[in-house]
């Protein structure tokens, strides 16, 4: 108790503090919630350390100075005090010392504040209005892909195959707010055949906002699932947000994600779906899944197209049937189209097969949402293996839903029997369990307190044999 | 939470090799199951014991800090009081530390450990612990012993013969008598000790004579095999009391005039002329060996059935020698406790490090309950004749 309440007094306090608003990318209300919930500031970053970015090492510098300032005057109010040189300078000074930690952990955030109103705000609103028209002039075909999750996947897939025979350019990593669509607009040349446009839900109306700005003439859902439920308190507003993208579009040339439950109710007749059948008349045959990707064929009519990728799991059928049925529909020859598809790679901690020890470790640790947890559990149960393994430490930022959502996950991996489950201790576990139980698992369960300690140990778990799937990680702001 | 004792360390040229598979193959692993308590024991070089938390870090040793903890630190007894418990002084008011040990798992390779006489102390505790008993202990680690013993259970080995150390500074032409009717190149090598200390290969019979003396050097009996012609060296792992199941041949991948010295073993990645890879041995090998289906089921049968002759428990390593034209398999020498207890090579077999240690202290309590069921006393009326 004492060590945690001396850890604000520590010379590493300043650092945290600046470590805090980085892992939240500098959001005030995040940060504050976090900050009033931290017992012992010298346990925060546990998964990861601050990184010295130009801004962080200037927030740091100001906050340090802030303090030795407050520190020096404090002394000085207090030394007065103690030589009866000024009345309730003993008290003044105290007050000072003492309350430092907390009070330059408020006022670190008034800069951000300031500069987001004044300098940011407008500065970003011209850059905007201005993309706006850059978008209009430009000749390129437009394609949006919303949702709350797998677009970035969807979006790299679409760049990787559609660069096989055109000049495409798309938004970057998974930079999809305004913002980044306007700094998308200015890197643009003019003469692109097709821009690929990724939208980051974040708030009800964003997506309405960047369909207006963007102007596409293709619109892709990729999923609906649990998240930023602080903004959109349920499902169905979030749901609602991301169909603006086919309001705007007016119902036309909009794909959707014909396997994901929860898309169901905004579908329209006028959308086409894609999944495990193929997609706007492309069938699909001949599925093998494995831990070295999946092959299938896609039969339209006469044409049939030999699909391999690298990508692991039966819930890229869907998606990869989409982008070539796309790249068809835009002009690719079929070779260029299975050459694409061939060259799509799995992205880093997505589904993404590591070789350790004579094992399969399918790292999926980027994974942060109940959909896609339950994809990669549907690979691991139709993967063979001596043992399976599975490893969660379960899903973060899922609202009110939250124990409701972790029971079912525990139902998805109890259907999956793997030989070992192994939880990382946090809030969700004991729902987890519940799950668990009620799915009937009598498999080994393990859970596991220090997670970091699991990750840097997890070759003396495995042996040659097994396959391993581990599952989302959980960030340091939600402890 | 049983409470485990790593003992580790010893008066051996195997001490340092002792330390690694102690701390990083035992201890850890041990940890990570978190279902025991470990109490890491160390054996100095001078013999003393040591019992504290701190030796579980290799910085210590690496250090040389190791020094200054030993001068410092109280030294261990043992009291053997219904099992094993390790006493040390608190250092403050004459009190005293007591930790009661639920089993024992010896990581001692070498001479003063490996080859029994822990196992003594162990067996008149009467605590559980994790590998060969005393009797297969000094009999795996004694290459003498071993060939005598598997002979008479008539399996193969090389020619050989053996000698005292003392024999070849008193009567040096009587040993090279011994040696004449064996053919070249042969394997001279000190009886008792691991890691390939000791050992040369000689070619030819003028260098006979120092490789004689390189041996007797580090130990009082001296044994000198024939080499096999067309050599493929393999290894098997085994595990079990009395049902011994094998891991997977392992076949060291160097050439037959490279055989594996210690300097190949431990400090060049098990490649010799290499200096680049860390890890040891057990980086420059092939699992499973690269054996046709009968050959390889043949030399499986030779090690389990050396494992039983000589009466191993818990786990062993038996190595074999296979000429790969007259596709002869023959038994070469046991190691009762292998180094990092070969568990690069159980991994490959599908028995991960925290489900090996694990599963040999399951036969460690498994073989003590299966002792604690004879009758080791009975009253008679003996003494009231006196």
């Amino acid at each position: 108790m004492i060590k945690s309440i001396l850890s604000v007094y520590g010379l590493r306090y300043p650092a945290t503090i600046v470590y805090m608003l980085q892992s939240v990318e500098y959001q005030v209300e995040p940060y504050l919630k976090w900050y009033w919930r931290t017992a012992d500031f010298g346990k925060v970053a546990k998964r990861r350390k601050l990184e010295r970015t130009r801004a962080a090492k200037m927030l740091l510098l100001a906050v340090t100075a802030g303090m030795l300032i407050e520190v020096m005057l404090g002394a000085f109010l207090l030394v007065l005090g103690l030589t009866g040189r000024l009345t309730g300078g003993i008290w003044f000074g105290l007050a000072l010392l003492l309350a430092y930690p907390v009070l330059w952990a408020h006022l670190a955030v008034l800069p951000l504040v300031l500069g987001r109103y004044f300098i940011v705000k407008p500065f970003f609103g011209l850059h905007i209005q201005r993309s706006k028209s850059t978008f209009a002039k430009h000749k390129g075909v437009k394609i949006a892909v919303a949702g709350s999750f797998g677009k970035t996947s969807m979006k790299e897939m679409l760049l990787t195959v559609l660069t096989e025979g055109k000049k495409v350019a798309a938004t970057p990593a998974n930079r999809n707010v305004s913002i980044s669509h306007a700094q998308f607009a200015r890197s643009l040349k003019g003469d692109e055949d097709i821009l690929i446009i990724e939208y980051g839900e974040g708030a009800p109306g964003d997506v309405a906002r960047f369909s207006r700005t963007t102007m596409p003439q293709i619109g892709i859902i990729t999923g609906l699932a649990p998240a930023h439920l602080d903004k959109y308190k349920t499902l169905t507003r979030a749901g609602q947000d991301i169909f603006s993208l086919a309001d705007y579009l007016g119902d036309k040339n909009i794909y959707v994600n014909g396997e994901n439950e929860a898309l169901k109710p905004f579908i329209k007749k006028s959308h086409v779906l894609y999944g495990l059948h193929g997609v706007d008349g492309w069938s699909v045959h001949n599925v093998k899944v494995g831990i070295h990707g999946l092959s299938f064929s896609l039969k339209k009519g006469e044409e049939t197209l030999n699909l391999k990728s690298k990508l692991l799991g039966r819930h890229q059928v869907g998606p990869l049937s989409l982008v070539a049925s796309l790249a068809s529909k835009l002009g690719l020859k079929p070779e260029q189209i299975e050459k694409g598809i061939a060259k799509i790679m799995p992205y880093e901690h997505r589904m993404q097969p590591r070789h350790l020890s004579g094992a399969w470790i399918i790292d999926d640790t980027y994974n942060g949402n109940i959909e896609g947890m339950r994809a990669g559990l549907a690979l691991l149960k139709e993967l063979p293996a001596k043992r399976k393994i599975y490893v969660t430490p379960g899903l973060v930022d899922q609202g009110s839903e939250s124990a409701a959502i972790h029971r079912q996950l525990g139902g998805y991996i109890a259907d999956v029997n793997p030989d070992i489950v192994v939880l990382m201790q946090h809030s969700v576990t004991t729902d987890i369990i519940s799950g668990l139980e009620e799915g009937g698992y009598k498999g080994q369960l393990v859970i596991e307190q220090d997670p970091l300690n699991f990750y840097n140990n997890l070759e003396h778990f495995i042996a040659a044999g097994d396959a391993v799937l581990m599952q989302n990680d959980w960030p340091d702001q939600y402890n | 939470m049983k409470t485990v004792a790593v003992i580790f360390g010893g008066r051996s040229t195997e001490h340092d090799i002792s330390i690694v598979t102690a701390l990083a193959s035992v201890i850890k692993p041990l940890e990570l199951t978190k279902q025991f308590h470990v109490e890491p024991v160390y054996i100095a070089k001078d013999g003393s014991w040591y019992w504290d938390q701190k030796l579980k870090d290799i910085k210590l040793y690496q250090s040389g800090e190791i020094e200054d903890f030993m001068r410092k630190a109280p030294k261990v007894h043992l009291l053997f009081d219904e099992g094993l418990t390790l006493v040390k002084s608190s250092q403050f008011a004459g009190r005293k530390m007591y930790k009661k040990i639920d089993v024992v798992f010896p990581a001692m390779h070498g001479t003063h450990g490996e080859d029994g006489e822990l196992m003594g102390v162990l067996e008149m505790a009467n605590v559980p612990f994790v590998g060969c008993g005393l009797a297969a202990s000094a009999i795996a680690m004694d290459k003498v012993l071993s060939k005598q013993v598997t002979k008479a259970e008539g399996i193969l080995s090389t020619p050989w013969t053996w000698f005292y150390s003392s024999e070849l500074s008193h009567s040096p032409q009587k040993i090279l008598d011994y040696v004449k009717d064996l053919n070249y190149p042969l394997f001279v090598k000190p009886a008792h000790l691991g890691s390939s200390i000791g050992i040369t290969r000689v070619e030819e019979p003028k260098m006979l004579m120092n490789a004689l003396e390189v041996a007797a050097h580090y130990d009082d009996k001296v044994i000198v095999e024939q080499g096999v012609q067309n050599l493929i060296e393999v290894t098997l792992p085994i595990m079990g009391n009395e049902s011994p199941q094998p891991a997977l041949l392992e076949q060291p991948l160097t050439k037959p005039e490279d055989y594996f010295d210690f300097d190949t073993k431990y400090m060049q990645g098990g490649k010799k002329g290499k200096t680049g890879p860390k890890q040891g041995a057990q980086g420059y090998s092939q699992i499973p060996a690269d054996l046709s289906k009968e050959l390889y089921k043949k030399a499986e049968e030779l090690g389990t059935s050396v494992y039983k002759a000589l009466g191993c428990e818990g786990i062993a390593r038996v190595d074999m020698l296979i000429d790969s034209k007259t596709k002869e398999v023959y038994f070469n020498e046991v190691n009762p406790l292998p180094g990092g207890l070969y568990a690069h090579n159980w991994r490959v077999a599908g028995v991960s490090s925290v489900d090996l240690v694990t599963k040999l202290v399951d036969l460690a309590f498994e073989r003590h309950a299966g002792k604690q069921e004879f009758t080791t006393a009975f009253s008679t009326s003996y003494l009231k004749q006196f």
